[in-house]
Parts: C-alpha cells; structure tokens; sequence
C-alpha cells in the first residue's frame, strides 16, 4: 500500500515536472538544441583566440596577410554569433516548458549568473562589432593597438560567459558533497554551487576544445574557398588558410588529452562509481568510437601535411619517411582502438574464454594506449618539424649536432614511453596510472625542446625555394572536411559521455529524472542524434559561410613578402 | 562548382554515415533506471533467476566490476580454480550458507573484501529494493549452485530504495517503523557503523556516540554527512549516503537521533 502511495506520488511529480515535444520527444528537442548551440557556441570562442593572435603576429610581424587572415576569421563570427544566441533560446525556452520542474531547480541555485551570462553575452557582442567593424578605421599607429585591445576583450567576455554556462553544466554532474535531496536550492550559495569538483577541468578541456574546434571548422572554409577560387593567388591564400586552422586545429589537439586526463580524474576522486560507469559500465565502447574517431584524426592530419609536402622544395628528402610514420600511425590507433573492459554476459564470455580475450586483451589495457597515443602524438610532431624544416637548410655551425640532439630527443621520449608502457604490465592499477605522467611529460619535454632547438637552428636558414602556395592537389582539401566533420562528430560523443554519465539524474543523486526518457540509450541512439545535430549545424554553417560571402568579396590581399625561406606560418 | 559542391556534401555525408553504421554495429547497452520488481511470495525458483540476471545486467551495475578480473572478482566464470560464484560462495565464510554470504556481500561488502581487491563495492542494498537484492542472490546462486532463495525471504515491505520516487517525497523505510534498532538495520547503517556487538567498522563505532556528539551534532551529520569525517576513516569519506532526510520520516528520523544521543 505505502509503495503504492509512493509510486502514485512519484507520478504525480513527474506529470508536473515533464512537458511533452511532438514526433521526437522532449529529450532529443533538448539534446539537439542544446548540442547545436554549444557548436556554435564552440566555434564562436575558439575562433576570437586564434583571431586576436593573428592580428597580433601581423602587427608585430608587420605582414598583412596575418591581418587579413584575422579580418576573415572575425567576418566568419558576425553571422555565427546570432546563430549562437538563436540556438541558446530555443533551448532556454525548450528547457523550461520540457523539464519546467528542473528548469525551476537550477534557475533557483543559479539564477543571478544567468542574469550576468546575459548582460556578458550583451558586451560580447557589441565588442565583436565593434571589432569588427573597426578594423579599418583603426588600422595603425596607437589606434590599431587599441583594436587589438578589443579583440582581448571580446576573447575576456567570451571566456567568463563560458565560465558561467560551463558551472551550470558541472553542477548537474557533480554537485557540492554537503548538498543534499532537501537542501532548499534557494539557500546555496552561489559561488560554492559554481566551485563544484569539474568546473575548473572543464574549463580548461573546453577552452582547448573550442580552439580545435575553431581551427577545424576555419580550415574545412578554407578549403571550400580553395576549391571554389578562381584565380591563382586566391588559391593560394585559402591554401595558407586551411594551413593554419589545420596547424591551429592539430596543435591544440596534442594538448587536449591531457586536459581530458585531468577532468577524469577529478571524476572519479569525486565518484568513484561514476567514473567506472564512464570508463568500464556502459559507456566502455564509447572509448572506442573515441580511439578510432582520434585516429581518424591524426591519420587526416598527417595525410595533409604529407601531401602539403609536395608544394615545399626540398621536401623530397623527407619523403621516403613518410611511410614509417604512417606505419607507427595505423599500429597505434589499432591498439588505441583495442577493446578492453567490456560488458560481457555469461555467454559472451564461455566464448571468449575467460573475462578478455586472449590475445586482444593485453593490447587494450591503459599500458599499451598511453604508450600508443603517446608514440601517435610524437609521429604527428615529427611530420610537422620535416614540413617545417623542408625547404631550409640550417646554416649555423652546429647543425649537424642540432639536428642529433633533436634525434636522441625523440628517441629517449620513445623509449621513456615504452619502458613505462611495458613496466605497467607488473605494478598495482594505482602505481600504474601514475606511469602516464611520466610518458606524458616525457612527450611534451621532446617537443618544447626539440622546437626550441629547431627555431634556434633556423636562423638564417638557407632557403630551397618559396613554399607553391595554391598548388595542393583538391584530395588534399578533402582531408580537411573530414577533419572538421571529425572534430564535430567528436565533440558531440564527448558531449554525450559527460552528459550521459549522470544517468538517470538530471543533477547527480540530488533531483532525479522521473521522466520517460530518464534511461540513457545506447550509443547506435547516441550516433544517430550526433550526426543528426552535425548536418543541422554544417548546414547551418555552410548557410552562414555563404551569407558571408555575398555581404563582401574576400579579403585576401597578395602577400608583399618574398615568401622564401619562411614556411606557412 | 556544382561537381565540388556534391563531392562535398559526399564527403561529410559518407563520414557521417561510417561513425553512425560503427556505432550501431556494436553492442548496445542502454542504462536503465532501477524499477521496482513485483515478486510475490509465490515466486518460482525460474522468474527470481531470471529478474536477478536482468538486474546483475542492467540496473544493478553490477557488470561494471564483476567479470572483468581486474577490479572485482569474476562471478560468473572460474575465479582462482574455484568454480563460478555459485559453486564458491557456500564455501567462502565458515558457518555460513552461500545464501547468507551473498546477502551480507550485497548488505555490507566491505566485510568479505576477496584478497588482492580494494573495497570498492558500494552496498546494495541502499541502491536496489529487496525484490532486486534476493533475485540477484537467486541469480547469483544459480551460477554453479543450488538456489535456494524463496519468495518468503523478500520481506513484504521494502528495505531498500524506491527507485522513482521523486527528491524529498519521504519513504517508508520498514514500513513506517520508528523502533530505532529496526531502522537502524532497515536504514544500513549497520553495515558500516557498530552499535554494540552488532555492525560493521566501516565507518565509527557509535556504541557511545551520544558521549562524543550532542542530539543537534548528530542530527546534523546524518542530514550532512560530508560535514565533519572522524579521525581514522578519511579514506571513508564520501561513502555515507546524504539521503537518510529524505527518506526517513521526521518521526523515525527523529526517534533515531533520540536513540543514538542516549548512547553514551
């Protein structure tokens, strides 16, 4: 009788709590809107990072294409950020009339933040504006430095209304431990709700992100524009785009991982069963979409570099290489790839033999991905160090012992990752995550002093030629679609597992998901919704790139440089 | 243009397509929200089996760890040459039945931590109702063994959770009892704290907490647990459920609080 009662009561909750969407369902309204704003959301905070920088080499460097470059990423936003804001209402007003009960709790902990989100988003824009439609009227002396200030300031509201929506999110997966079911929402603080355990990693992890994600989406434009030039010299400007959002895109995400390993853990230092639901319940096969989806990644990545190697004279010498690096590639996303803790039922595992598979199992624990995904980082390092050294010859003295230095570099961090990737297999779990950072350090230590050296050793390098801008084979443009659509796709699985973590908790074991939808589907659900929210937003973004270019014609302008010795950036 | 333009929409289709036909092609696995189970005391021997191995799959998590080797012992295969849990578990505490062993397991499984694993498991009978948690033993049971577990085991009101239930609806834990002792059992605390002989060291011995805390400090921790940690079991910290204020009444909240005070 009193579980009667009960169930009646929960019943009658959830007929208040929960608003009903026509053909999809409320869930998949929320998850589109929500999924689609934080695309846009994502391309419009990376791209003013990598603008203002642009700006900021060409008034330094005194080079107008970094200027112009600058100019064309911001153009890209105007129309962008309205999408943004578009996106962000429709899933304000869907999330209040599809979950008004929820809606009614976090608006309750949260609600000033949201009343400064809108007055930031309301400086935000009109700074962008400004930016924007400033940028000739302030274009030298003490004025062009002014403009350069505005666009750190567009980068400062765009981070901290980041910041804001960024509490709001963590919140929901990792509240405060001295909030409870009955604590009223009214009387938490604010800032103890917004400090929870994630909000800080996942600061970090987006704001990486969102420059990857950036420089991905500027490149996939780029390459459109190159395929659709007319003239020579416009090819060769979006050639020298799509390099540098490929270069920004690549570069940052090197870093990311790290960014990733950080807010797992704090994960599972603040639950430790939400962290094995994440990594070995039911989302263990999700890790493996995400190895192959990196894969794709880098394998895209190197694949554009390679054949960007072509337009570079004296790139013959490396080229031979190319076929190691793509061999040690294909080797690590295959281990990367291997699956390892699985859910598995009676039968599954009689015909496996035990709890692994024989052979496989030992290539799918941590041991052997850090040391795959570590070794993977490195290759990619070394395509990028023989683009960039391709068409120099260094002329200082101690070339030769440079350039074996930088050798012996890159092989101790090889062999720092492999000995620690072998030393797993015979120490305690705990002992062994420990192994990650030093092949992680090892990595990261290769490469800023491998490029430290590699800068010092090109001054007044001997050039072998100017870099044929313009002259890349269309295949090679196609490399940077998938790239894009990649990073796209990648985000939305990474958004899923974060979100999808919580499980049947809108906030975690403080109000739960009494609604229809509450379990989480499986991932073939998961895949459909993500590719689903893709196409809307590259059509959307395709819509946006072509309005852009019916407002102006482009902005590349010849280079005045000779273009020798330098290479792309 | 028209030919650039199609390749295009090809190429962000043809990927789209590939990581949306892997991710169907593997298997799937949905979470589901725990339900409550309607096992009458005439239940067969077959539908307990048969719930319990859908909630060890599904709602209990139990997959999670079990059958993977590396955080918690295998169940339902060979583990150490000792057969399934089935075939194991009668043999795993002297003087106990496997059917009591897998119980107190599920109740309170920091006590029977297998040797070379850390105490990880958190206990289920705070996560799953008494329906689940006797069907999960029957499945258990029949993994190598003899299953003995009957529809008379599964008390007729519930000791567990009520999966839901909405945040602040107040439960009936032991069917509205407020004779302390019973909810002290009905509530899990016995599973980690000792009240005289009676309990487990997980967190600390409240045989004279009412000589260490004041009624208010008392009530205060159990609404929020994460507010003080007792010296020794840091490493504990985080384990206590914030939920007893939801789903005690106030009156077996408050009878609980009176009943711990006087234990000086």
């Amino acid at each position: 009788m009193t579980s009667a009662l009960l169930l009646l009561q929960a019943a009658a909750d959830t007929t208040r709590a929960y608003g009903e969407f026509p053909v999809i369902g409320a869930r998949a309204a929320v998850w589109v809107a929500a999924e689609v704003h934080l695309m846009f959301a994502a391309f419009v905070l990376g791209v003013p990072l990598f603008a203002v920088v642009a700006e900021a080499i060409g008034v330094v460097g005194k080079d107008q294409r970094y200027d112009r470059l600058a100019k064309e990423f911001t153009r890209l936003l105007l129309v962008a950020y309205s999408a943004t804001a578009i996106w962000g209402a429709v899933l304000t007003f869907l999330l209040s009339t599809l979950y008004p009960r929820f809606w009614a709790y976090l608006t309750a902990v949260f609600g000033p933040s949201m009343w400064a989100y809108v007055g930031l988003f309301f400086f935000e824009s009109f700074t962008l504006y400004l930016y924007y439609y400033g940028w000739e009227r302030w274009h030298q002396g003490r004025s062009k430095v002014v403009h350069l200030g505005l666009g750190v300031l567009l980068n400062v509201w765009g981070t901290i209304v980041m910041l804001i929506a960024n509490s709001w999110l963590t919140y929901m997966m990792t509240p405060p431990r001295d909030i409870t079911p009955t604590t009223d929402p009214a009387s938490i603080k604010l800032w103890h709700a917004i400090a929870n355990a994630t909000w800080m990693p996942i600061n970090i992890h987006r704001l990486i992100a969102n420059v990857v994600f950036g420089g991905a989406i500027v490149g996939a434009y780029a390459s459109y524009r190159f395929l659709a030039a007319k003239t020579e010299e416009e090819r060769a400007h979006y050639d020298w785009m799509g390099y540098v959002g490929n270069f920004i895109a690549i570069s940052a995400l090197i870093v990311l991982p790290f960014a990733g390993y950080w807010l797992g853990r704090e994960i599972y230092q603040y639950d430790q069963s939400m962290g094995i639901t994440m990594m070995g319940g039911f989302m263990s096969w999700l890790w493996v979409i995400q190895a192959f989806l990196i894969a794709v990644l880098f394998l895209a990545g190197n694949y554009y570099l390679w054949i960007g190697m072509g337009r570079i004279p004296g790139a013959e010498r490396f080229r031979p290489y190319t076929k190691y690096l793509l061999m040690v590639l294909v080797l690590g996303a295959i281990v990367w790839g291997t699956p390892h803790t699985m859910i598995a039922d009676a039968r599954e595992l009689a015909a496996m033999g035990g709890s692994h598979h024989p052979l496989l199992g030992a290539l799918g624990v941590m041991s052997a991905k850090n040391s795959a995904v570590n070794l993977m980082i490195l290759t990619t390092f070394l395509s990028f160090l023989m683009y960039r050294r391709a068409n120099t010859r260094p002329v200082v003295p101690w070339a030769r012992t440079g350039t074996w230095i930088q050798a012996g570099m890159f092989g101790v961090a090889a062999l720092v990752v492999l000995y620690f990737g072998i030393k797993g297999y015979f120490v305690e779990a705990i002992v062994r995550i420990g192994y990650s950072v030093y092949q992680v350090g090892a990595v990261l230590a290769c490469i800023v002093f491998v490029t430290t050296i590699d800068i010092l050793m090109g001054r007044g390098a001997q050039s072998l030629g100017a870099i044929r801008w313009g002259k890349m084979p269309a295949r090679s443009q196609y490399a940077l679609f998938v790239l894009a659509v990649t990073f796209t796709w990648l985000m939305g699985l990474m958004g899923f597992a974060r979100s999808g973590i919580r499980q049947h908790w809108h906030v975690w074991q403080l109000v739960q998901d009494t609604s229809k939808y509450a379990a989480t589907p499986a991932l073939g659900y998961a895949a459909k919704m993500i590719s689903a929210c893709v196409l809307i937003f590259l059509t959307l973004v395709a819509f946006v790139f072509w309005l852009g270019g019916l407002a102006e014609k482009s902005t590349f302008v010849p280079g005045k440089e000779k273009e020798g010795a330098r290479v792309g950036h | 243009m028209w030919g650039t333009n199609l390749r295009i929409v090809l190429v962000v289709l043809g990927t789209l397509a590939l990581y949306t036909l892997i991710a169907n092609k593997i298997p799937q696995v949905q979470s589901e929200v725990p339900q409550t189970l309607t096992l009458g005391p005439n239940v067969t021997t077959e539908q307990l089996v048969a719930a319990g191995e859908k909630v060890y799959n599904g709602a209990g998590g139990c997959t999670t760890c079990h059958g993977l080797g590396t955080r918690a012992p295998n169940l339902l295969t060979d583990e150490k040459g000792q057969g399934p849990i089935g075939a194991r578990c009668g043999r795993r505490e002297p003087g106990k039945t496997c059917k009591q062993y897998l119980f107190e397991s599920l109740d309170n499984p920091t006590a029977y931590v297998v040797a070379g694993y850390q105490p990880i498991m958190p206990v289920m009978t705070r996560q799953l109702p008494a329906e689940q948690i006797w069907a999960v033993i029957a499945f258990l049971e029949s993994q190598g063994g003899t299953v003995d577990v009957t529809g008379t085991d599964i008390p007729a009101s519930p000791t567990g959770p009520t999966p839901g239930a909405s945040p602040g609806s107040p439960g009936a834990l032991a069917g509205g009892s407020t004779d302390p002792m019973t909810l002290f059992r009905a509530a899990g605390c016995v599973g980690c704290h000792k009240i005289g002989a009676e309990g487990g060291n997980v967190g600390p011995d409240l045989s004279h907490v009412g000589a260490r805390r004041s009624a208010e400090s008392i009530r205060a921790k159990i609404l929020d647990p994460a507010s003080s940690t007792a010296r020794g079991f840091e490493r504990f910290a985080g384990i206590m459920p914030k939920t007893f204020g939801a789903t005690l009444t106030a009156a077996q909240f408050e009878a609980l609080v009176r009943f711990l005070a006087a234990h000086k």
